[in-house]
């Protein structure tokens, strides 16, 4: 309710006092009342000047917040608690703003971009932001601040400019490895004889019909008056099924999230395929970059499949 | 503007307002010595852009600490004026800060405390150059932290455009100038106006009239165009130039090098009477300016009373006495930077009608230096007439006639009135006066020498005296009438000889100060009231309903009702044509360079066909292998990025674009 009531009555324009802004005005102040107090017509002048300037100051920082055209440009991908790039397309429809400042309006992304001016040629400028917590992410509002035109007061202006961040589980989760033997090895990866690997040289035999001739060792063939093939030795590939329990909630379904994601990279990165089951969605084992985004967003949807439909 | 050289210019801005703002209390003279000498050395080696005092902050600010306490236990101990010492502080800060590394938060100390001075700076004077000052510091002090604003959080090395900020913040300043302004004079003043403090020590006294007249050396005094008195005059007399004398002292006794007075000194009184007073008496109001330096009162001749005595002095104003030494001069009982008074003198062609004098020696008494030949040319001139005033009459016909006027006196000579009348035949007007009283004083007529000024020249309603009219001429005893003034010297070298460019200056300067102390430093709620009921005064001759029916003319509004109206008219119409302009639906940007690339088509002889769009045009240069069709081509590609893609195109670019299709011509 109270929320609701503060959104409709909501002030076009917010303003924080700096804190030389809060000592220009305890000065004002004390001219203010030197003026009083005296009736010295130079004080008067000299707090005439001073309000004045407030006023102007006041024009000015509100030129400098309008006409303004901002688009959000989301990165490819956010971790929570990892800094991504934000990009801001801006440009002003007339005229020119100075000093601005653009941040989110969401408290779950930190970072800001500073812009001493825009014209109205398009500029594009990078915010470093970290996300606090994964999970899709409803980018509303984007607060313009400007101190412009002397420091005073930072005035805010949100534009409204509707977007969906998906912020990806934290990849830094400490955990132990999985053991090999979890992994299911993978077809004929266990076959002894399939010696194609790219490790240790293991020894050379004839090729046979049909080999991939890329394999011969041409030196010793030479040698030997018949074709030889390098065999090397060759790391097994496994298959990990990752699970987040469906029962999970709060900190432990963080933790879980966390975890599987941290998991997930490593193995991927190893050359295993990895799969997942959260209980209300499964992802085959794969392996590649294309893998580790999907198992990433996975996890991200998990506790949030309500936003998504 | 690349990084260092906005740094530079911000900097430069950043010490010329702490300038201004020290500016506005030096030049009230109240700042001690070793403060003004510290802001100095500071600000020079701040513009040198030398920082020694970076990083080394902690024992300057145990310095600037032990400043302040010897500071303000001076004031504990009545030794210094608070508000004096506040700036001298605020100064001191100043100058720590102009030394320290130059960061935001320095700059932003360096505006605050200067802003302190500032304000210190209008408690401490009245003066003009206050407002001078006050606008400097505005414009300098906006541009310089509209510059540190731009600059943000991050340094950034790059250009940044300057110029439209500064424009900008101009415009800020402009309006910050106006609004001050306004809210001067609309807010109510709830308050009288007691601790304004309205005289400085300024550059010290010119005429310093002192308690004797010396021959010999020149007379620089006669060229200085300093102004040392305004009077308000009641009757005011109406003219440019006043032309009268002044009196400020008598004398009555020369040793054959100088005169002294011999007046006794009586207790110092509220208000002093030289005669009776009289009927018609000239009324006049008169502040002497720190320029006079001297605490004698002078009056229009002849002066009959002085009262109302107050002195100003940087810490304010009050009364003081008056000290009167008989039959020599009338001064102030307590030394101060300025006075103020009232003076009333006897109406220019009544007379005293004193009979006889009480002394008559004191008057006709000569030294024994006097040569026995100036007596013998005096006899000459004179001949047989006693009438004292006819016999110097013809004394200073003969003078003015017979000797030269000039300045150039170089040299000490052993008898100066000799030497003026025999040798050089050429001197000053106290040559000329001093000549005419010795002569008589020969003949056996008394006769003393006055000194003061003559002139005064009209700026507003006052009369200004400037030191260059410092005079001295001759008074002679007429019986039955009292002292007559008669001066032997030339008529036009009695007022000042100062240069006629710097005497128009000094009267602009005088006119816009007297214009300043009327409007805003004496502004007041009367004042206010004054400007309301002229605003809503009804035309004349509309408040008399009863009276029969005016004059056609008599029902006319005044002037300033017609310019009140036209004023309004025109702020209507420029705010309606404001609104309604951006009511209508603005041409969208790209439509401005598609005339442009429209006009430069045309000049390059390519038509567009009936209802045939841009992009057709294009299409059909294209087919048809025209020369111009790739940069056609271009254009309109931009063109419709900018229309329809909200891509607009820059001017450097337009300019390329319409260049490319140029050449062709």
């Amino acid at each position: 309710m109270f929320r609701r009531l503060r959104s409709r009555w909501k002030l076009p324009r917010t303003m924080i006092i700096t804190r030389v802004g809060r000592t220009y005005l305890v000065i004002t102040m004390g001219v203010g009342l030197g003026a009083l107090n005296t009736g010295n017509n130079l004080l008067y002048l000299v707090l005439g000047f001073l309000l004045s300037l407030i006023v102007a100051s006041g024009v000015l920082s509100e030129r400098s917040l309008r006409h303004l055209r901002i688009r959000r440009v989301l990165p490819g991908s956010a971790s929570a608690g990892e800094p991504f790039a934000m990009r801001y397309q801006v440009r002003r429809t007339s005229g020119r703003s100075f000093a601005l400042e653009l941040a989110e309006e969401n408290s779950q992304v930190a970072g800001m971009v500073w812009i001493p001016t825009v014209a109205q040629e398009e500029v594009t400028v990078r915010a470093d932001c970290v996300a606090a917590r994964r999970g899709p992410l409803k980018l509303k509002g984007l607060k313009v601040t400007t101190t412009f035109p002397l420091g005073l007061f930072a005035k805010t202006r949100v534009l409204d400019i509707e977007d969906q961040l998906l912020i990806y589980p934290r990849r830094g989760f400490v955990c132990d490895e999985p053991s090999e033997r979890e992994g299911r090895l993978l077809g004929d990866g266990g076959n002894p004889r399939r010696r194609d690997g790219t490790g240790d040289v293991l020894g050379l035999r004839e090729l046979s019909p049909g080999e991939d001739a890329r394999r011969v060792h041409w030196l010793k063939s030479a040698t030997a008056g018949k074709l030889l093939k390098v065999e090397r030795e060759r790391e097994d590939t496994r298959q990990f099924m990752l699970d987040v329990d469906e029962d999970l909630t709060g900190e432990a379904l963080e933790a879980r999230c966390e975890e599987a994601a941290a998991l997930s990279q490593r193995l991927l990165l190893r050359g295993h395929e990895v799969g997942l089951d959260t209980g209300t969605m499964r992802l085959r084992p794969a392996s590649g970059p294309g893998q580790e985004r999907r198992l990433l967003s996975a996890l991200a949807w998990v506790g949030h499949e309500e936003a998504g439909t | 503007m690349i990084a260092t050289r906005r740094t530079r210019t911000r900097l430069l801005l950043r010490d010329g307002a702490a300038l201004s703002a020290f500016g506005s209390v030096a030049l009230s003279g109240a700042v001690p010595v070793w403060a003004m000498l510290a802001f100095f050395i500071a600000f020079a080696i701040s513009i040198a852009n030398f920082r020694p005092l970076s990083g080394r902050t902690v024992w300057s600010v145990v310095v600037l600490l032990l400043a302040a306490l010897l500071i303000f236990g001076s004031v504990f101990r009545g030794g210094l004026d608070l508000v004096v010492a506040a700036c001298s502080f605020a100064t001191l800060v100043t100058a720590h800060r102009l030394l320290s590394e130059p960061t935001a938060s320095t700059d932003h100390q360096v505006h605050l405390t200067s802003l302190l001075t500032l304000a210190g700076g209008a408690a401490l004077t009245g003066e003009l150059w206050f407002a001078a000052c006050l606008a400097a510091f505005a414009i300098t002090s906006t541009l310089s932290i509209g510059l540190l604003v731009l600059e943000g959080p991050v340094r950034i090395e790059g250009d940044l455009p300057v110029r439209p900020a500064l424009q900008r913040l101009s415009l800020g300043v402009g309006l910050a100038l106006v609004g001050g302004v306004l809210f001067f004079v609309l807010f109510p003043r709830l308050s009288w106006n007691f601790a304004a403090r309205r005289s400085t020590p300024g550059f010290g006294g010119t005429t310093g009239m002192s308690d004797r007249v010396r021959l010999g050396g020149g007379g620089d005094i006669k060229t200085s165009p300093r102004i040392v008195m305004r009077a308000r005059i009641s009757p005011d007399p109406r003219v440019d130039n006043l032309d009268q004398y002044w009196v400020g002292r008598t004398f009555d006794t020369f040793d054959g090098r100088e005169w002294k007075g011999n007046g006794v000194e009586q207790r110092a009184r509220g208000q002093v009477f030289l005669e009776d007073g009289q009927q018609g008496m000239v009324q006049q109001q008169i502040e002497l300016l720190p320029a006079y330096g001297a605490r004698t009162l002078v009056g229009l001749q002849t002066p009959v009373m002085f009262n109302n005595a107050v002195m100003l002095q940087t810490s304010g104003s009050q009364r003081t006495g008056l000290v009167r030494l008989e039959d020599e001069e009338v001064h102030f009982a307590d030394g101060a930077n300025s006075y103020t008074y009232t003076a009333f003198s006897r109406p220019s062609g009544k007379y005293s009608g004193e009979k006889e004098l009480t002394d008559v020696a004191r008057y006709t008494r000569l030294p024994e230096t006097v040569s026995p030949e100036v007596a013998k040319l005096a006899a000459r001139v004179v001949g047989n007439e006693r009438n004292p005033f006819l016999a110097g009459t013809k004394l200073a016909d003969h003078l003015r006639s017979n000797y030269g006027y000039t300045l150039e006196l170089p040299g000490e000579v052993a008898d100066p009135l000799a030497d003026f009348l025999f040798t050089r035949k050429e001197g000053h007007c106290e040559h000329f006066a001093t000549a005419l009283a010795v002569m008589l004083r020969t003949q056996g007529f008394a006769a003393r020498v006055a000194a003061g000024f003559f002139g005064g020249e009209r700026v507003g309603a006052l009369y200004v005296v400037r030191a260059g009219d410092a005079h001295a001429w001759t008074q002679v005893f007429v019986p039955g009438r009292g002292w007559e003034t008669i001066d032997a010297t030339p008529d036009a070298a009695r007022s000042t000889q100062a240069m006629l460019a710097l005497q128009w200056l000094t009267s602009t300067y005088e006119a816009l100060e007297d214009w300043w102390r009327a409007r805003v430093v004496d502004y007041s709620f009367q004042d206010q009231l004054a400007i309301a009921r002229a605003l809503v005064r009804p035309p004349r001759g509309a408040a008399n309903d009863d009276a029969p029916s005016a004059a056609p003319t008599a029902s006319v509004p005044p002037l300033r009702a017609f310019v009140a109206a036209a004023l309004a008219g025109l702020v209507i119409f420029f705010v309606t044509r404001r609104v309604m302009r951006s009511a209508v639906a603005r041409p969208h940007p790209a439509a401005n360079f598609l005339e442009q690339l429209e006009r430069a088509l045309r000049r390059a002889g390519i038509a567009r066909l009936d209802g045939e769009a841009i992009e057709q045009l294009a299409a059909r240069l294209a087919s048809s292998s025209h020369p111009l069709a790739p940069a056609v081509t271009k254009a309109t590609r931009a063109y419709l990025f900018a229309r329809f893609g909200g891509k607009p195109v820059a001017s450097e670019e337009r300019g390329r674009l319409l260049a490319a299709i140029r050449p062709a011509t």
